[in-house]
């Protein structure tokens, strides 16, 4: 964590520079805000055996899954939320170990937040909700702390605990961000600022690069100070098919065609090939949605 | 000219009944965003939702979201907060009174499954997990559940995996582990009629839908389920609310919401 002029990158040098196989990466996002772009790029640069966090999993779980990038899986949950139907990627790989088998080790949302939340603080644990007699409390994988149990040292009975969550590599999309990493977003949250915070080192995908004078203007929408971040990346539309606040809208056939093509693993390697390999990068990818789909999303909101 | 109610739709006016005018509900993901909806504009205009992603809205959206994160769903929002606000700030303290999740399995005592049918680690069918659902049933008081399924397969004994606690084992399990005083379902509604849990945690049918029979709430169940003796025949929705509830239903298809027929 550095202050002053931070790096600008491509999506593809952010990828080869912070991305190696294996990586344990922290991906934002809570099915808005969820950077697809970031995805494809891995899946362009055929990253391997990675280690991926993520809350709310969506299609851009899915995808990373299916196209084999993933080992290690930590989640409260994926699915394709239009419909809504299945992420069938996932499943595959759950239920078929197809096209591999992978680890999964599940939180509960309020429980993940938590866990965020004692690592950003860097708190030895944090109480949370009751757990106990779930799924999540007894089934457990490659996190086999991931809860505990202390009794109230001020009286009162079992208290269920989460250990501090340090993702290595914290990767989120935001509205906009400064030169100097000042990064806002609007609108709902999620656990976003408590995630970033958690990360051990921070990269942020924004819709627009502003002048600082533009942050001064809703200091109160930054949710990472420029000290927290370590590099920036500008794409535009970076988190289609879900939604950016006040940028554009979720899309929803896009969200349908990706849930139809996807039932078969051919028709998942065809939507890679079509939507990811052979548009060359997020750009291509836009213009293959085409102008028109981009002005029925696109929001215009002035005077933020 | 009356038209009756297919029972789905009767869900809708069964489970929208119980959300009272001006309250302050959580809802989860799904059917229970479209009962809040069809409730505020039936009766309760003046209720007030939270979503688990830092929404509160207190007026109709104008465009039904296709999940809380679906942002047309911060369109009236008066506050966009965040995940600590919402699980913890809001509804772990009381200060939500009333929850609305979706139990697509559900079994005996309430639990509720949507991580995996089968052997978790070699599961039959995976489902997406968790989400919030786990806080909202182990937080929401005056938790309703809602169920659109009339199949035996959603009724199990017991569920598989727990994603969202109800009585757990049933009797004073939840207590002893250290849920609040409080919390647990109190009632589920689904296309056949409304349920209440009993002082075990037992799940029990209280009111039927029109031309549902007792016989047939048995069949579906696969636990042997009581029917109140002295249960309730849940009043049909008139024209009005009937036309309401299928604009509604229009509405969610061209939103892409998949119908259960489909």
């Amino acid at each position: 964590m550095t202050t002053g002029i931070k790096p600008v990158l491509s999506m593809r040098e952010a990828v080869a520079r912070y991305v190696p196989d294996g990586q344990e990466l922290l991906i934002g996002g809570f099915a808005f805000s969820d950077p697809t772009a970031l995805a494809h790029e891995l899946i362009r640069q055929q990253r391997k055996r990675l280690f991926v966090m993520k809350t709310s999993g969506g299609v851009l779980v899915d995808q990373l899954v299916g196209a084999g990038c993933v080992e290690r899986l930590l989640s409260c949950h994926v699915w394709n939320s239009v419909g809504p139907v299945a992420a069938h990627c996932f499943r595959r790989a759950l239920e078929r170990g197809k096209p591999n088998t992978i680890q999964i080790e599940e939180l509960s949302y309020g429980s993940f937040t938590m866990s965020l939340f004692a690592g950003a603080c860097d708190l030895p644990f944090m109480p949370t909700t009751p757990v106990q007699g779930t799924g999540h409390f007894t089934q457990r994988t490659f996190m086999p702390q991931k809860f505990g149990v202390v009794e109230n040292p001020f009286g009162g009975g079992p208290v269920c605990v989460v250990p501090p969550l340090k993702p290595a590599l914290g990767i989120f999309h935001v509205q906009r961000v400064d030169q100097f990493g000042n990064a806002q977003m609007f609108g709902p949250t999620g656990e976003m600022r408590y995630a970033m915070a958690a990360c051990k080192k921070l990269i942020v995908i924004a819709e627009e690069l502003v002048d600082t004078e533009v942050i001064r203007e809703r200091p109160e929408a930054t949710v990472a100070p420029g000290f927290m971040v370590e590099a920036v990346v500008i794409e535009p539309w970076a988190a289609h098919p879900t939604d950016a606040y006040g940028y554009y809208y979720r899309d929803l056939p896009h969200h349908a065609l990706y849930g139809e093509m996807t039932k078969t693993e051919d028709g998942f390697r065809r939507y890679v090939d079509e939507w990811i390999v052979a548009t060359g990068n997020h750009a291509g990818f836009i213009a293959k949605l085409g102008k028109e789909r981009i002005s029925e999303l696109q929001i215009r909101k002035e005077g933020w | 000219m009356t038209v009756s109610a297919t029972r789905f739709e009767q869900m809708f006016l069964t489970g929208a009944r119980c959300i009272k005018d001006g309250a302050v509900l959580f809802v989860g993901f799904h059917w229970p965003m479209l009962m809040a909806r069809i409730a505020r504009r039936l009766h309760a205009p003046n209720i007030v939702i939270v979503y688990e992603n830092g929404i509160v809205e207190d007026r109709l959206t104008p465009i039904l979201p296709t999940s809380p994160c679906d942002l047309v769903s911060a369109e009236q929002a008066t506050t966009c907060a965040g995940s600590l606000e919402t699980l913890f700030m809001w509804l772990a303290s009381g200060r939500v009174e009333m929850t609305l999740v979706e139990a697509a399995i559900v079994d005996r005592y309430g639990n509720i499954n949507t991580t995996a049918v089968g052997p978790y680690l070699q599961p039959k069918v995976r489902l997406p997990g968790s989400g919030g659902g786990t806080e909202l049933s182990s937080l929401g008081r005056d938790l309703l559940l809602v169920s659109a399924s009339v199949n035996s397969r959603s009724y199990p004994e017991r569920v598989d995996y727990i994603t969202s606690p109800g009585y757990l084992g049933g009797g004073d399990e939840r207590e002893r582990l250290g849920y609040k005083p409080g919390t647990g379902p109190k009632t589920l509604v689904n296309p056949l009629g409304l349920f209440k849990y009993d002082a075990n945690g037992e799940m029990y049918a209280a009111g039927l839908h029109a031309g549902i029979t007792p016989a047939e709430v048995q069949s579906i169940f696969v636990w042997p389920i009581k029917v109140a003796a002295d249960y309730t025949a849940l009043p049909e929705p008139t024209a009005a609310e009937l036309a309401i509830i299928r604009e509604e239903l229009a509405h969610a298809k061209k939103r892409y919401y998949l119908m259960p027929e489909d």
